[in-house]
């Protein structure tokens, strides 16, 4: 062996010696004091709403009064400046641009052949005034939603404070007012609806070939697509979970006001809302601009009889099958 | 400047609620709104404590972040104060404090609650100081005044501090201190409590060595 090797060893020997005998010098640490905080037990409790162990009591009225600090309410701040506004907003956005870009890129979509000149119907009275009905007042409700959302973003800085304070109060009457009556609509279009919309195999091949996006022919439809299906169902439900949470936020009463209940309504509103706007834009888009014919037939209830073969077979053949 | 703050002394708030009613009477509250409220913890059971409580004038509010109007200012005494002619009563700003300040005085259907109300720090709001309708919407403004908010005057143990906010900690710290100094000192009464090393305790800092 070399002699620097025994010379390090020799050391590191010395080292371990040193410290093992080093170690019992010094006394074990004493036995850290066992003595509760009382103090901190009780910020503890007022922070964490401990109501079984420390029950809270006040002369103060509202059912939330005893709770001494809510932490939820901070939920409810970061939620809303923090994710809410910045991801539906870009959600809007982006699916305003996705719009754009499709029609960009394809265009309206076309039958073929062109307008035979043949008329069918295909909307009676009632069922466009159903739709007209609720259409306006989802519109209404989303434009005084958004104002409401985005307002303090995207107004204020143009309107300022004081002017924006009554558009928001107006806007804020108009869409507690118009709830109750977008759910009563609803209801009366789902009932109106429901049989037309109710799932097919010929929706799967539909979904498949993504309507035609896929493929050289357009799959068949009935009188509705799948591609409608799903919108109606998606409005239904999401029309169901706007309507229930903005119950609860028209009328506190029912939830005595508390906060809890109204938060998780606001968050359920509010997220429910954005994906029936940002799924309606497409259903306007293709209402109007999107497809040839589409918007006459919600006018008028008549459609080409090109059309109807060319989007909805299946629906055609059965109405000529019958005659 | 001060940075206006409230404090509330657990140990010694014995939930007599006189500043829930100063409050109340001073501004001429609406019915059914509390700006103030007194807060008991384990009532009745050893360890019983009290609270009370109204805006907290937090530095980073979150009833301004919330509101959708914008209608919230801090001033410069860092008094969190409202405009209740912007306010459109949606009441965002109840849900986000985590002290419940904000009150509404009606409760009627389609969520019309009225204009938010709280505690102003006795600051009044945007009118002319001191002028009528300042008083009609936000209550007294004794700060204008050089006075202190009403209900810390008014507290009949000197539980509730309102104040400057270095001011109050030291007052409070003091108390802490001497509190601890006088139950080490075998109960000497508060005035006298001191921790600085007393000739009975014979040089040690703690009688229990």
């Amino acid at each position: 062996m070399q002699a620097s090797t025994i010379l390090s060893w020799t050391i590191g020997l010395l080292l371990v010696l040193l410290l093992a005998g080093a170690a019992p010098a010094t006394a074990a640490p004493p036995p850290a004091a066992d003595v509760p905080n009382p103090g901190a037990d009780l910020w503890r409790a007022v922070r964490q709403r401990d109501d079984t162990l420390w029950p809270a009591r006040t002369q103060a009225p509202r059912p939330d009064d005893a709770v001494l600090i809510d932490p939820a309410g901070e939920h409810f701040r970061q939620f809303r400046r923090e994710r809410f506004i910045r991801y539906a907003g870009w959600g809007l956005a982006g699916t305003l641009g996705l719009i754009f870009l499709y029609f960009v890129l394809h265009g309206p979509i076309r039958h073929e052949g062109g307008d035979s000149g043949e008329r069918i119907l295909r909307f009676r009275r009632l069922d466009r005034i159903l739709h007209w009905v609720l259409a306006v007042t989802f519109l209404v409700l989303g434009l005084t939603g958004l104002l409401l959302l985005f307002g303090r973003l995207l107004l204020i800085p143009w309107l300022g404070n004081a002017a924006f304070g009554p558009v928001a109060e107006i806007g804020k009457w108009a869409h507690n007012l118009t709830g109750p009556l977008f759910i009563v609509a609803l209801l009366l279009f789902f009932l109106r609806f429901v049989g037309r919309n109710l799932p097919a195999l010929a929706d799967l091949k539909w979904l498949a070939r993504l309507g035609g996006l896929l493929g050289k022919t357009h799959p068949p439809a009935g009188f509705f697509n799948a591609g409608e299906k799903i919108w109606f169902w998606l409005l239904v439900l999401g029309g169901v979970a706007v309507g229930i949470s903005g119950v609860v936020l028209d009328f506190p009463a029912l939830v005595d006001a508390a906060r809890q209940p109204l938060r998780l309504a606001l968050v359920v509103h509010g997220i429910a809302a954005v994906l029936l706007l940002a799924a309606s834009l497409g259903h306007m888009y293709l209402g109007s601009i999107g497809m040839k014919g589409a918007l006459q037939s919600m006018i008028s209830g008549y459609v080409d009889a090109n059309w109807a073969r060319a989007h909805h077979l299946l629906w055609y053949e059965k109405l000529r099958g019958r005659r | 400047m001060a940075r206006m703050k409230f404090y509330c002394d657990a140990e010694r708030c014995i939930e007599c609620n006189a500043c829930v009613t100063a409050c109340k009477n001073e501004h001429e509250v609406p019915w059914g709104v509390n700006r103030r409220r007194v807060v008991t913890i384990k009532d009745g059971e050893p360890g019983e404590r009290s609270l009370s409580v109204a805006c907290m004038h937090c530095s980073d509010a979150p009833c301004a972040a919330v509101c959708p109007v914008d209608c919230f200012y801090t001033t410069d005494d860092g008094v969190v104060l409202h405009n209740k002619d912007i306010c459109i009563g949606c009441g965002y700003c109840f849900y986000a404090c985590p002290f419940g300040a904000p009150q509404f005085p009606e409760n009627g259907a389609f969520a019309s609650r009225g204009k938010m109300d709280k505690c102003t720090f006795c600051a009044g709001g945007p009118e002319e100081p001191g002028s009528a309708e300042e008083f009609k919407k936000y209550g007294r403004n004794r700060l204008a005044e050089g006075k202190l908010p009403l209900c810390a005057e008014m507290c009949s143990t000197k539980a509730l501090l309102a104040g400057d906010a270095n001011v109050i900690a030291d007052i409070y710290r003091a108390r802490v201190v001497r509190r601890a100094a006088s139950a080490m000192q075998k109960g000497v009464p508060f005035q006298r409590a001191t921790l600085a090393p007393q000739p009975d305790l014979g040089g040690k800092a703690s009688a229990s060595e």
